[in-house]
């Protein structure tokens, strides 16, 4: 697959890790852009039109949430966050902060190109070519454009595609594993917060009380599934 | 030597209770000897008299004429239920006629202390009866009025003091043995608070502390015995963080080195063979480094207490299956059919580290993982890898899941070996969801280890049982 003409933005604040992730996805045949620090992370974005953006969570001044909250309040690029540990709610509150996918230190680079390609690869409009009505809810999978109450809805292209998934089958479950597999490209072992923070982030933007949804409801002990 | 072996609450009670058994016969003993002596003296005082006045009654009926028929019925008719008169006179002795106080009953000592001193009084025994005699002489008709009074209404009132006196004994001995048993868990309540807490530290509760105590010698235990756990929580603390300190710093030039190492791996085609051959050996030891401070952090966090579950519902059948598809080897599974269905509650990360784990300790010790087998045991689950090694020593069987221990059959430093963490991270994993993991003998034949990994089921899922049963 040709991604030509990639852009990254990568916030890091240890040179050594910096220099050596850049070289590595440079290796991939993508531009890297860096800075070692929110602020001016924030006013790289936006200035120079940007693809994917890898934020580190421990940084001086303001932190990794905060940049990733500031980048997702303009914008819908993919976002992978980097935490040190995988047992903690920072993994949630990065998720919840806006971020599509992350990493733990210390990954190998290949790890870090295999999500940026899953990610890059969800940007592309999905061609099932359907407009499907579910009550209030309208999505047009192939303009990549959802409606509730006739309204547009703004969503990431992560949200959008896992919208898109349950909508495949509408009425059937969907385990958090099928869905990390089909919206992630993760295998079996990947982690279930990420399907359950962009579930509670999508229910926010399209049901009408995200705390007793109609749409995306769950089943308990088994998945998630578009009621009909 | 069995008194050593008792408790020391057992034997405190048991120096209370013999400290009351003592104490008590001793008192038992005073109050009966003294009582006797008051209570013989009052009934001999009350028979003095009554003596007195019959030999007065005797001298006055007495004549030089009296003859022996006479003799009789005087002497007769001094008998009373309690007293048995008997009368001397010119050495012939004339009893009350019932034949039971005679001339052979007169103790000899009471003759002489008649004929010597006037009068006497003998305590001795009359047909088997505690009897008192007096002797008082009457001289004007050179005879002796001889009365034997019983003693038996002062002995049967001195046999129930007795009865009393002993059951009083026996009352003090178990009310002093309940008072040693009392005092005894006072005692040692700071005691067994003390051992409580010792074993909660063990345990490893590192904050727990004793209750600060009243009495200035508890006081003092309790004082020192709390440093002691401060300063042990504090080591232990300090040692963890600096372990976690230590794997968190390692981790930024660690990732610098694999990054690099990776554009440097892009390059191999452009690179001259020796470097080729440099870049793989570094290649290797970096992602072995990596490995080691991964499972090192893991670790460190399990030390400090901070090592928190991400439950989630994790079918088993399902879970053993894509752990032996992840591991990207041919192993044989066997699930039996009950076991479909079982649902484990569990962090699938953890559990999944345990499995590739497992499967690479077989790989590397054990010839590879030739089976992996789910059995139900009641509301456990069981998950066995076995292999074609060549099994693990009995002595080695607990130590292996020790930190940097690989047992004898790991210990050439190979470059394929690993550090010893992987089987100790299996046990925090397997601890932490309340499960167990051990090592054993193949069951099919007498080759090749089998490690064991038991985990609860699901309560959710065992419910969910019982409802559709």
């Amino acid at each position: 697959m040709a991604l030509v003409d990639i852009r990254i933005l990568t916030v890091e604040d240890d040179d050594g890790i910096r220099t050596a992730v850049k070289l590595a996805l440079e290796d991939e045949g993508w531009e890297v852009v860096e800075a070692d620090n929110g602020e001016d992370a924030l006013a790289l974005f936006t200035k120079t039109p940007t693809d994917v953006v890898l934020i580190d969570i421990m940084l001086p001044g303001i932190d990794g949430f905060e940049v990733c909250r500031s980048v997702r309040k303009n914008s819908d690029v993919p976002i992978v966050m980097v935490t040190a540990r995988a047992d903690t709610h920072d993994v949630v509150a990065g998720l919840e902060a806006g971020a599509d996918d992350y990493l733990t230190k210390p990954f190998a680079p290949k790890e870090l190109s295999a999500r940026i390609r899953a990610l890059l690869r969800r940007v592309r409009p999905s061609d099932s070519g359907s407009h499907l009505v579910f009550g209030d809810l309208e999505i047009i999978a192939d303009e990549g454009v959802v409606r509730k109450g006739g309204e547009e809805v703004h969503l990431t292209k992560t949200e959008f595609r896992l919208l898109v998934e349950l909508a495949t089958t509408p009425g059937r479950v969907y385990s958090r594993e099928v869905l990390l597999e089909r919206v992630w490209e993760y295998g079996y072992f990947g982690d279930g917060r990420l399907v359950d923070v962009h579930i509670r982030r999508l229910r926010t933007k399209i049901e009408s009380d995200a705390a007793n949804p109609q749409h995306v409801v769950t089943v308990r002990g088994l998945g998630y599934k578009l009621q009909t | 030597m069995m008194f050593r072996r008792l408790g020391l609450g057992a034997r405190i009670s048991l120096a209370f209770a013999l400290g009351g058994l003592v104490l008590s016969a001793f008192l038992a003993f005073a109050t009966q000897g003294l009582t006797r002596e008051v209570l013989l003296r009052q009934r001999e005082n009350a028979a003095l008299d009554l003596v007195l006045n019959n030999a007065q009654l005797v001298q006055s009926q007495l004549t030089e004429e009296t003859d022996p028929a006479e003799l009789i019925n005087i002497v007769g008719a001094l008998q009373t239920s309690s007293s048995r008169p008997l009368m001397e006179v010119d050495n012939v002795w004339q009893g009350d006629g019932s034949g039971e106080f005679t001339q052979e009953d007169v103790p000899l000592r009471l003759l002489d202390r008649v004929s010597s001193d006037g009068a006497g009084v003998l305590r001795t025994q009359l047909d088997s009866e505690m009897v008192i005699i007096f002797g008082v002489p009457l001289p004007e008709d050179s005879a002796t009025y001889y009365e034997a009074a019983s003693l038996a209404e002062t002995e049967s009132n001195l046999g129930t003091l007795q009865i009393i006196l002993f059951g009083a004994a026996l009352a003090t001995t178990v009310l002093a043995a309940l008072l040693g048993r009392y005092a005894s868990s006072r005692m040692l309540r700071p005691l067994r608070d003390v051992s409580e807490a010792a074993e909660a530290i063990a345990g490893g509760r590192l904050d727990t502390r004793l209750d600060q105590q009243v009495a200035p010698e508890l006081a003092s235990l309790a004082s020192s015995f709390n440093d002691m756990a401060g300063a042990l929580e504090t080591r232990i603390e300090k040692d963890a963080r600096f372990a976690s300190e230590v794997s968190h710093e390692l981790r930024s030039p660690l990732m610098t080195l694999a990054a690099s190492m990776e554009v440097l791996e892009n390059n191999r085609p452009q690179m001259p063979e020796r470097a080729v051959t440099a870049v793989d050996l570094m290649s290797s030891d970096i992602s072995r480094f990596q490995t080691l401070v991964q499972d090192l952090l893991e670790i460190s966090r399990f030390d400090a207490g901070s090592a928190a579950l991400q439950l989630e519902p994790v079918a088993i059948a399902e879970f053993v299956r894509q752990t032996i598809k992840f591991s990207e080897q041919d192993i044989p599974v066997e699930i039996p059919p009950k076991a479909e269905e079982l649902v484990i509650d569990a962090d699938k990360r953890r559990l999944a580290q345990v499995m590739s784990n497992l499967i690479e300790n077989a790989r590397k010790y054990g010839g590879g993982a030739t089976l992996i087998a789910v059995s139900p045991i009641g509301r456990r689950v069981r998950i066995a890898v076995g292999d074609d090694g060549a099994g693990v020593p009995v002595a080695e069987r607990s130590v292996i899941f020790d930190r940097f221990s690989r047992g004898s059959a790991g210990g050439r430093r190979g470059a394929d070996t690993g550090v010893g963490l992987g089987l100790s991270l299996v046990d925090e994993h397997v601890r932490l969801h309340d499960g167990q993991v051990w090592v054993t003998d193949r069951p099919d034949q007498d080759h090749g280890a089998w490690f064991v990994v038991e985990l609860p089921i699901s309560l959710d899922h065992l419910r969910e049982e019982a409802d559709s049963l």
